[in-house]
């Protein structure tokens, strides 16, 4: 998947999994951060994550089985993305 | 992978906005997670378990006039649950205190002891043989009732598996310290950032086990309200979210002190989360707890107003 088709990914999980209103979705970008206590960011707390990483295992195929700290890969969209993308590569 | 009809869970249906009230549980600032009382209930270690736990009782006499407040909880709880009164009511409020010493002494002592010896302070274990037939990951489900802390350390030990327990961020530094360090397949996490539930996912992907203790309310939009005792009680939905979500057995496991001074681990019939039942199995672990909560009312150690726990 390209860069674009991960970002769709997402948006579209933000609105089918996570009930994010679209509008909001549509205004996501590559600088939008993810977790809660952030500033502007999206404000997912820790079971928008467990939504996400399933959607994530379920749209892109990739596995979240990690023994490193996973916190760094979701802290922003671009973040995700970009992980989402080695993983890719890397399998 | 999991399966796309999973995809309506019971996360979509609770309101965000709840997730940023600020409200905090209660028992945030419970005086009993104090590293002192870890100290001086460590500095007891050295005598023979008997004498420690006589001496622990005495403490637990002495503990119900130095915390007033806690103790008009635990009488006003303790009259929901039972339906005590007088100088029974009185009895049962006094034998918490007193469990509660015990059962914290033996937390910072005798559960430090080798996994493998933990088991002669058990008298019975039922429904641990379930544990053989489960493979890949899985959530321990426990509660502040008993000596939940051996509970959840004998599952890790039958089920053979790296164990990540989820604990309040201020609780780790005193648990680290006098309850385990990481090195017997146990790690204490954190919840200091919602993140957390990545390492969650990703330990119970690679079939290890999480453990989590399902009975106080965190004043999240994940609080579900659930009759206890006959009335409306917030209980964390998350635990059943996570199962839900990666297909995993919840396994509930109850170590409660009997009057030999011995433990009955109990690990009743795992809970299966199917999609969209997150709340009717948070519900039948309520009842469980309930049940267990009603044979040992005086092992129940939340000192706060379970039906009411938040605070603005």
């Amino acid at each position: 998947m390209e860069t674009d088709e991960i970002l769709d990914a997402i948006k579209a999980l933000l609105v089918e999994r996570l009930k994010f209103d679209p509008t909001r979705a549509a205004e996501v970008t590559l600088d939008t951060s993810l977790p809660k206590g952030i500033d502007g960011s999206l404000g997912l707390d820790s079971l928008d994550f467990i939504e996400l990483a399933m959607g994530i295992e379920e749209r892109c195929g990739v596995m979240i089985d990690d023994q490193e700290d996973l916190a760094p890969h979701f802290k922003s969209v671009g973040a995700l993305v970009d992980f989402i993308t080695s993983r890719q590569i890397g399998a | 992978m999991t399966d796309p009809s999973l995809a309506q869970s019971a996360v979509a249906s609770l309101p965000r906005a709840e997730a940023e009230r600020g409200a905090v549980p209660r028992w945030y600032s419970h005086a009993y997670n104090r590293a002192e009382l870890y100290r001086l209930a460590a500095a007891m270690g050295w005598l023979p378990r008997p004498a420690r736990l006589r001496l622990a009782r005495a403490v637990g006499r002495v503990a119900r006039r130095l915390f007033p407040a806690e103790r008009a909880v635990v009488r006003s709880t303790l009259e929901v649950m039972t339906g005590a009164t007088g100088t029974r009511l009185d009895e049962l409020t006094v034998g918490v205190f007193r469990d509660f010493a015990m059962c914290f002494s033996d937390l910072v002592t005798t559960n430090r002891q080798p996994s493998t010896r933990l088991t002669a302070h058990v008298s019975q274990a039922r429904g641990t043989e379930r544990l053989e037939g489960l493979e890949g990951g899985m959530i321990s489900l426990t509660a502040h009732v008993g000596n939940w802390e051996m509970a959840g350390r004998l599952l890790a030990l039958r089920s053979a598996r790296p164990t990540h327990v989820v604990v309040a961020a201020e609780e780790i530094q005193a648990l680290e310290r006098w309850v385990r360090r990481d090195g017997d397949g146990v790690r204490f996490v954190p919840r200091t950032m919602p993140t957390v539930s990545l390492q969650l996912v990703a330990a119970l992907r690679r079939g290890e086990v999480v453990a989590v203790q399902g009975d106080r309310a965190l004043g999240t939009r994940g609080d579900t309200l659930v009759p206890f005792f006959g009335r409306p009680a917030p209980f964390p939905l998350g635990p059943f979210i996570l199962a839900r979500a990666l297909r995993v057995p919840l396994v509930p496991a109850f170590c409660m002190l009997g009057p030999d001074d011995r433990y009955t681990v109990t690990m009743p019939e795992p809970l299966a989360v199917a999609a969209g039942g997150e709340e009717e199995a948070l519900r039948a672990w309520v009842a469980l707890l309930e049940e267990t909560v009603r044979r040992h009312p005086t092992q129940w150690f939340n000192f706060f107003d379970i039906w009411n726990p938040i605070r603005g």
